[in-house]
């Protein structure tokens, strides 16, 4: 299950550091994510697992910069993402140096990126299959026209070459067909459309857009992809709705997909394909994914990492087999033991007392402090922070890091 | 804590013996179509489903959305009539059940006694809370009904019952909506349980939350059913739930059930491919993590039209000759392939297994013919053709006649309808 087969860590692809969304509310500041940080490497599926109101999907929806700003404030950190194939990194000139992850690639931050520049990552280099699909699809449009968008708007150059116009034509006809394939056609060119021998280019334009909508559906073993792409969601079943959300979401072979909850909406035994489906897809065109879940069963099942999250903060990261198997943090081991399970049948199920924490201003401690079994006077007084266990395997919690550790730490809470 | 309300049915009885009794029951929705509204079919949403539920029992209901699982507890609830069918409730008049004691036919003040002792909570807490209504007034209401309680009593009793859910007197003079959704069920619970019923029906009361606080509802219910001698109908699609809850389950598929036993001897001995199927969808915790899923091919049919014989035949991993092919899998056959459905005129059926299939050229009725007697259709199918015939741009296909699946005896009372006598692993 492991990514790295050659024993060579594969390149950071993304990393979150320290991100702190706040949102506004009539009773103060919601600190919704609070210096949340992890790592995705490239090819690797990271699970992220948390109960509701955790702040999974708000971090997962930084990565395309789909916060609404109000009511959110995004009060700190970075999202860096390393496109495969970008330019160089300035520093360095693509030899390799710390500040792009001897990667030689140059690093955006996805934060404060202008809006032009996300635009062509969003869908092209980072995707996104949403929970429900009877929602994110457009239901007055055919699934088609609606797959045909993602091409439109980051293969447009393709299109055309495809339909036999080169970049090098700058004739009237080539100049409108270049507008009209990149959604940017006026009244003037939908009447030129009319006449041939634009109908005809256009018309080939359509095919070559056809077939890779078609090819797309098809990857995502949609029997009857012609079928589909004439019906509206409405008339497809769940299941297919999203067979559909992921083709489109692998329509331009993006370096990272974001899943947040590809499968909550659907029946067990859909699940069970479109999970099969993700999981060969990814391991086929070597994506990373980030698979936002509750369902501590199903990230076992498909992830190579994971990183469990508890208002607003991550509790612990690591492998899968070192998390399921050897949990660290009081979390992590409340949540492995409520989920009934074979074997432990009919007796108590442990259930973490309390509820989560409300995460209205909240006070400096561990956010897990008034529901832990084993908290300690520091706990309610300072943060927690990551700190390694083993190889790959962090924790924040003053059981595996007491306090004395970082003093210098303490004493800048203590002064604060 | 509560005094005991005096019932008819807190007449001694000895623990074990059929509470409610659920005897072909049959609920068809009417499909209707054009200006007058003319019932063009039925979708059988519930079609000749019978089982029991013991006193202090609790029973699993599982099955995939649409398959009428939902329909069928609230014909038990009695919130629907079902179509035909009987419902039998055990009001504390006779030991043995009998025709006298369904539920359609009870008299005035033995229909209360069973509407008092058989309660509902409801997935939805959002839905199913009257977000006008405090708390002391949505818990209160079923004792109100009742004459059970008034006054400073009423409230009393209402802090007895917030108590045993886990909820305190601060929590009387609250909104529904100032609740977490763990509380909002909690308070489901106890309006429930107000009355001291016998049976709660419970409809997926965990699916909306979130794992940690889905244990302290299960564990909630299993210590109120050691206390109070209930039983549970629980009806949901988690299979982890069901095992850990359930003393017997019964698996449903398009409306009817197909398989029913203990829920240890049907995890780990299915006898129903379907049941098989769900259960290795489900990852487990407890499992190997690199054991494959099994996948089930297809989607439900459409069950306004089930399919014939065993309706799970047209994706099942095991499915013989003789689960009752017909017409309609050729035309899920061709509606895969765009290019021969396309061609497809129409089709003129004699009997649900014969029927002449009409295209538009003789070509596509020959690429058909060929289709149906290579591997791209299933061994099983193309065992069961009897005739496969082609004259011009007609192709005649008739599979061989099958007898309907009825459950079966399999162990102590474990039932599975299926063809096949054991599924080897």
């Amino acid at each position: 299950m492991t990514s790295n087969l050659e024993g060579t860590e594969p390149p950071v692809i993304a990393e979150v550091r320290d991100l702190r969304v706040h949102f506004g509310s009539k009773r103060g500041r919601v600190h919704a994510v609070d210096g949340v940080g992890f790592q995705i490497r490239d090819g690797e599926m990271l699970g992220l697992v948390g109960e509701t109101g955790c702040g999974k999907s708000v971090t997962g929806r930084a990565f395309l910069n789909l916060i609404p700003q109000p009511p959110a404030i995004i009060a700190g950190g970075e999202v860096l993402f390393r496109p495969r194939g970008g330019a160089a990194c300035p520093a360095c000139a693509g030899s390799g140096c710390h500040a792009c992850g001897q990667t030689g690639g140059e690093t955006l931050d996805l934060l404060k990126l202008p809006q032009d520049r996300m635009r062509q990552i969003r869908g092209a280099r980072i995707a996104m299959i949403f929970q429900d699909p009877g929602k994110a699809l457009n239901p007055t449009l055919t699934i088609g026209v609606q797959m045909a968008e993602v091409f439109l708007q980051h293969k447009s150059d393709e299109l055309l070459q495809d339909a036999g116009i080169s970049a090098d034509d700058r004739n009237l006809a080539a100049n409108a067909l270049r507008r009209i394939a990149h959604q940017e056609d006026r009244w003037l060119d939908r009447r030129l459309k009319r006449f041939p021998p634009l109908r005809q280019a256009a018309g080939r334009i359509q095919q070559a857009l056809d077939a890779r909508v078609a090819a797309a559906l098809a990857e995502t073993q949609i029997a009857n992809p012609l079928r589909v792409m004439r019906a509206y969601p409405h008339e497809l079943s769940g299941g297919m709705r999203q067979r559909v959300m992921i083709a489109q979401a692998l329509a331009c072979d993006p370096d990272l997909i974001i899943a947040d909850e590809p499968t909550t909406a659907l029946d067990v035994t859909i699940q069970a394909r479109i999970l099969e489906l993700i999981k060969t897809l990814q391991e086929r065109h070597r994506t990373a994914v980030l698979y936002i879940s509750h369902d501590l069963s199903l990230v076992r099942k498909v992830c190579d990492r994971v990183a469990v999250m508890y208002a607003g903060r991550v509790a612990e990261v690591g492998t899968v087999s070192d998390v399921f198997s050897n949990p660290r943090h009081p979390y992590t081991q409340g949540l492995l033991a409520a989920v009934p399970r074979a074997g432990a049948r009919r007796g108590h199920l442990a259930s973490i007392p309390g509820s989560v924490p409300e995460l209205v201003n909240p006070t400096p401690g561990c956010r897990f402090a008034d529901r832990c079994s084993q908290v300690m006077p520091a706990c309610t007084q300072l943060d927690p922070v990551l700190g390694s266990v083993g190889e790959g395997h962090s924790v924040a919690c003053f059981l595996e890091h007491p306090p004395h550790a970082g003093a210098a730490k303490i004493e800048k809470a203590l002064t604060e | 804590m509560m005094q005991p309300p005096k019932t008819d049915s807190t007449v001694a009885m000895k623990a074990g013996d059929t509470l409610l009794s659920v005897r072909n029951l049959n609920k068809h929705f009417p499909i209707k179509d054009g200006i007058l509204q003319k019932v063009v079919g039925q979708v059988r949403a519930v079609d000749g489903v019978s089982f029991d539920i013991r006193r202090g029992e609790t029973v699993g209901l599982v099955g995939e959305s649409g398959c009428g699982k939902t329909t069928l507890s609230q014909c038990v609830a009695g919130l629907t009539d079902p179509t035909s069918g009987e419902i039998l409730f055990n009001t504390g008049q006779g030991s043995q059940l009998g025709d006298g004691d369904r539920i359609d036919k009870l008299p005035k003040d033995r229909y209360r006694t069973f509407r008092r002792n058989v309660q509902m909570v409801f997935q939805d807490n959002f839905a199913s809370l009257n977000p006008r209504q405090l708390v002391v007034d949505i818990i209160g209401r079923p004792l109100k009904v009742y004459r059970e309680a008034s006054g400073s009593d009423l409230t009393e009793r209402v802090v007895a019952l917030l108590e045993q859910v886990g909820l305190g007197r601060q929590h009387l003079y609250r909104y529904p909506h100032q609740f977490s959704g763990g509380q909002r069920q909690r308070i489901s619970i106890a309006r429930a349980l107000a009355l001291d019923p016998e049976l709660i029906i419970l409809d997926e009361p965990t699916s909306a939350l979130d794992v940690s606080v889905q244990a302290q509802i299960l564990n909630l219910l299993g210590d109120l059913q050691k206390e109070r001698q209930l039983a549970y109908l629980f009806v949901t699609h988690d299979l982890g739930v069901v095992r850990h809850m359930a003393d017997r389950m019964i698996t449903m598929y398009l409306g009817k059930v197909v398989e029913q036993g203990p829920t240890e001897t049907v995890f780990q001995q299915p006898a129903h491919p379907y049941t098989e199927a769900l259960l290795a969808a489900k990852p487990d915790l407890a499992d190997d993590p690199d054991k494959p899923f099994a996948l089930l091919e297809g989607t439900i049919p459409d069950p306004a039209r089930p399919p014939l014989g065993c309706r799970f035949h047209t994706r099942c991993p095991r499915v013989t000759p003789s689960c009752g092919w017909e017409i309609d899998d050729i035309v899920r056959f061709l509606e895969a392939d765009e290019s021969l459905f396309q061609s497809l005129q129409g089709v003129e059926r004699r009997s649900a297994r014969d029927a002449d299939l009409i295209f538009k050229d003789p070509a596509s009725a020959v690429a058909l013919q060929e289709a149906m007697k290579s591997s791209s259709v299933p061994e099983a199918m193309r065992a069961a053709t009897e005739r496969l015939t082609v004259e011009g741009s007609r192709l005649r296909a008739t599979f061989s006649e099958v007898d309907e699946v009825q459950l079966t005896e399999r162990g102590p009372e474990h039932f599975a309808a299926c063809k096949l006598d054991h599924l080897s692993r």
